[in-house]
Formats: structure tokens, sequence, C-alpha cells
């Protein structure tokens, strides 16, 4: 508790997205700075909240999918996350689908690639120590104001209070796709339905948006998935199935 | 008892079927098949979505109970409590949250919020106020969907990673927490309420 009184840097959470956004800041700045800091990070949320929401109708991304805004007069950013959108689709062999639900709908990828841009931007300001946690995912870099790695723990998917694994490290991107907080909304797009045999899956990389993509394309090929994410390059996973059995990559970056 | 009792029965029925109808294999099977048809666990066995159907109850020769097979198979969410326990459903049970109906304080009482729909379905909380202190927050309604009925097979042969171990609960400081984004307008939403209503 000493540690969290004394502790450097600013941390601040806004719900921004339909969910919590959590800003960690471990370097000892001026307050002022720091708070600057956060501001921005915030700012640029609300930004892609406003640009991306699919429960926002005057969204330019509701525009974009009811044809009232041509892709060449689209917002370099949408047109980003669009060709990304696609790139992803293809290297998850079709499950990570933008158009899964029949409209378009990249919330997929678009939270963690808004925390990774976010955490870019702070890391170009000189706050090389923070993280960025947008609903669950997680975008870690430097050391925690503890002055140690960061200590990331993943959800269990049955006990919203405890961590089923904890991983350590300094420059992490953590992205957890789960069944258990709002159902099964993540849809098998080859058969238009739920998604079955995996409760939670957790990818581990170093782009944010990426990995909230993969983990989600994982959780929607199932049981089957497991072998799809040994096989990714770059990015170690955990997944635990429905019947509460727990895989993951020799390699994941695991604490102890 | 009610094995002994039907063991008994099974081991009486099938030697008079043996006599009567010695030699006669289809008939054998029938008056051997007989108890296996009558017992009904007093007891819902779906609390355990993982117990083996096989190992209790089943085979009506045997005087002992096998125990549980399940140490290898899929087992329940709350780790640790089924493996090799004969079949006294009762203790195998999952523990149940700890409830506050059955004997509430004087002073204590529950203060249910609004409902709120969001796109994931229906959320409504409840708390309970002792006092001017908020004790508990539950959760009558949350979305619906996300328990699962599915039952993956066992997947160890076609995968190259480490695990299959059963989901354990970690304890460690953390900074921060991986998880599956969560719906949080309409919880607090909800929360709000009960607490303006306890004011």
């Amino acid at each position: 508790m000493r540690a969290t009184l004394t502790r450097p840097g600013l941390c601040r959470v806004e719900q921004i997205m339909g969910t919590a956004i959590t800003v960690d800041l471990a370097d000892d700045l001026p307050p002022a700075t720091l708070r600057e800091l956060a501001d921005e990070v915030f700012a640029w949320m609300h930004e892609v909240d406003a640009r991306f929401s699919t429960y926002q109708p005057a969204s330019e991304v509701c525009r974009f999918d009811r044809g009232e805004v041509l892709l060449s007069e689209a917002s370099a950013d949408l047109r980003y996350v669009l060709e990304t959108c696609a790139d992803l689709w293809g290297a998850t062999d079709g499950f990570f689908d933008a158009y899964a639900t029949g409209r378009l709908d990249p919330s997929g990828f678009v939270k963690g690639w808004a925390a990774q841009v976010a955490s870019d931007r702070l890391v170009a300001a000189g706050a090389v120590n923070h993280c960025v946690n947008a609903g669950g995912d997680v975008r870690v870099r430097g050391r925690s104001p503890s002055g140690e790695p960061w200590r990331i723990g993943i959800r269990h998917p049955w006990d919203a209070m405890a961590a089923c694994l904890v991983l350590t490290g300094t420059d992490l991107a953590v992205a957890t796709s789960g069944v258990y907080e709002r159902g099964r909304h993540v849809l098998d797009p080859r058969r238009g339905a739920p998604a079955g045999g995996l409760r939670s899956v957790t990818v581990v990389g170093t782009d944010l948006g990426v990995a909230d993509a993969y983990a989600t394309a994982a959780l929607a090929m199932g049981t089957p998935g497991l072998g799809w994410l040994a096989r990714l390059d770059d990015h170690t996973h955990a997944a635990i199935t429905d019947n509460a059995r727990q895989y993951h990559s020799v390699d994941l970056p695991l604490t102890g | 008892m009610r094995r002994v009792f039907l063991a008994i029965t099974g081991l009486a029925a099938s030697t008079t079927a043996l006599v009567v109808f010695k030699g006669s294999p289809a008939a054998t099977q029938v008056a051997q098949n007989l108890p296996t048809a009558q017992p009904v666990n007093p007891t819902p066995q779906e609390v355990e979505p993982s117990a083996d159907p096989n190992a209790p109850g089943t085979d009506p020769a045997d005087g002992e109970p096998t125990p549980s097979k399940s140490a290898d198979s899929p087992v329940s969410p709350k780790p640790g409590k089924t493996t090799a326990r004969p079949s006294t459903t009762k203790t195998t049970k999952a523990p149940s949250a700890p409830r506050t109906t059955k004997a509430p304080q004087p002073t204590t009482r529950r203060v249910t919020g609004n409902g709120f729909d969001n796109e994931y379905g229906y959320v409504q909380v409840q708390i309970v106020v002792s006092g001017n202190r908020i004790v508990e927050a539950v959760a009558l309604s949350l979305p619906s969907g996300g328990e699962s009925d599915i039952h993956s097979g066992d997947v160890r042969d076609r995968y190259d990673g480490s695990g299959g171990e059963v989901v354990q609960k970690q304890n460690a400081n953390l900074n921060t927490v991986s998880g599956a984004t969560e719906t949080s307008n309409s919880y607090k939403q909800s929360l709000r309420s009960a607490i303006e209503q306890a004011i």
C-alpha cells in the first residue's frame, strides 16, 4: 500500500466505448505534463468512439455502412481500419470478419488498435513507462510504478475477481476475447452461428489491434482455434475451453 | 441404502433369471438390465457437467461404488472438488455463493435498482443496505448466453502448446487485468438507481 501512495505518475479511468478505459502513466513527470498526456489519450479514445461506434447511427462507420460515405470520402482512420480488417480477414482464414453480423462492425479490431495508437503516442511524447487498458485489451510498455515489469492478469473465465494466469513484461500487447461477459457474441462467420468450444482466448504480441483480432478469430473458430493459435508466428496465446481446461504457448511470458 | 437394496434386488433378479432361463442369452441380458433402468439419482447430477454418467449406481452386481474416473476427464469450473469422490452427490456439489436471505439483520434491507437494457441484454442490480452501509451488490439479471453448455473434446493430441490442466486461480499482485469487454454502463446505471432509492 505504501508503494501506491508514493508512486510516481498518474492513473485515470474513464468510461468510453461502453467500457472502462484505464491509463496508467508510471513516469515521474511533472503533474501538469501527466494530466496533459492523459487528456490527450482520452480525447483520442473519444474521437475513435465517435467515428467507429456501431451504436451511434451518426458515426462515420455507420454512415459508411449505409452507403452515405464513399470510401474515397472516408477519413484516413476509417480507410486504414477497413484495409487492416481486410488483411486480417485473410490472415485468419476468414474467421475475423468485420461483416460477420451482416453489417460492418470492426469493433474486434478498433478497440485494441485505438489503445495501441494511444500507447505509441505516449512513447513518442516521452512517457515510455505506461499501461493502457481498453476494456480488457492491454498495452504495457516499460515498467510499472514500482519499477518492476508490468504484471498483467488474465481474467479467470468463471470468477470476475480472480486471475487464472499472470503475465509479465516490458513491451506486451495482451488482448483477450471471451464469451463470459457478453454471452456468445462472437459469431462463426462461416456458419453464422455463435462459436463454441472456447470460453476465453488471450493473444500476446506487440500490436494490440492485431492481437485483439486474432483473439476474436480464434474464439470464433472454437476448439480448432487452438491449433491455429499454435501456428501463429510472433504471437503467444492462452486459451480456456468450455470444460475449464487451460492451454497456452510454451513461451507465453508467464511470471515465476 | 438405495444402492444396497438395488444390488440385492438385482442379484436376486439375475439369479432367478439364470435359474429360470438358463442357456438363453437374450433372457439373461434382459434380466441383468432390469435394475439398471431403475436407479434415479435423488440429487440432480447436472450440477456437475462433467460427472461421469457411468460411474455411480449403474452396476447392480458391484456392491462397492467405483471411484469416479473423472480425474482425467473434463472437470467442472470449480477445481479440486470432484476428483475421486464416490457417488455421494451431496459432497460433490459445487459450493454455492453465501446468501444472506435466510437470516437478515433487523436493520438490513434490499433495494432493487431499475432494470436497464443494453445491446447485449437486460441488467438489473440489487443492493443490500445495513444501516448506512451497502454490504452487498447483487446482479439480479445479466445478459444470458455466456454460460456454456457445450463440451469440447480433448484437443491435446493435435496441439503443441502446453497445458490441458484445469484452470486455476492465481494469487498475485497485478497492475492490470486482461479480459473480455464488460458491460459496465448498464451495471453502473442500475447500481446508481438502487443507491438513489436507498438514500
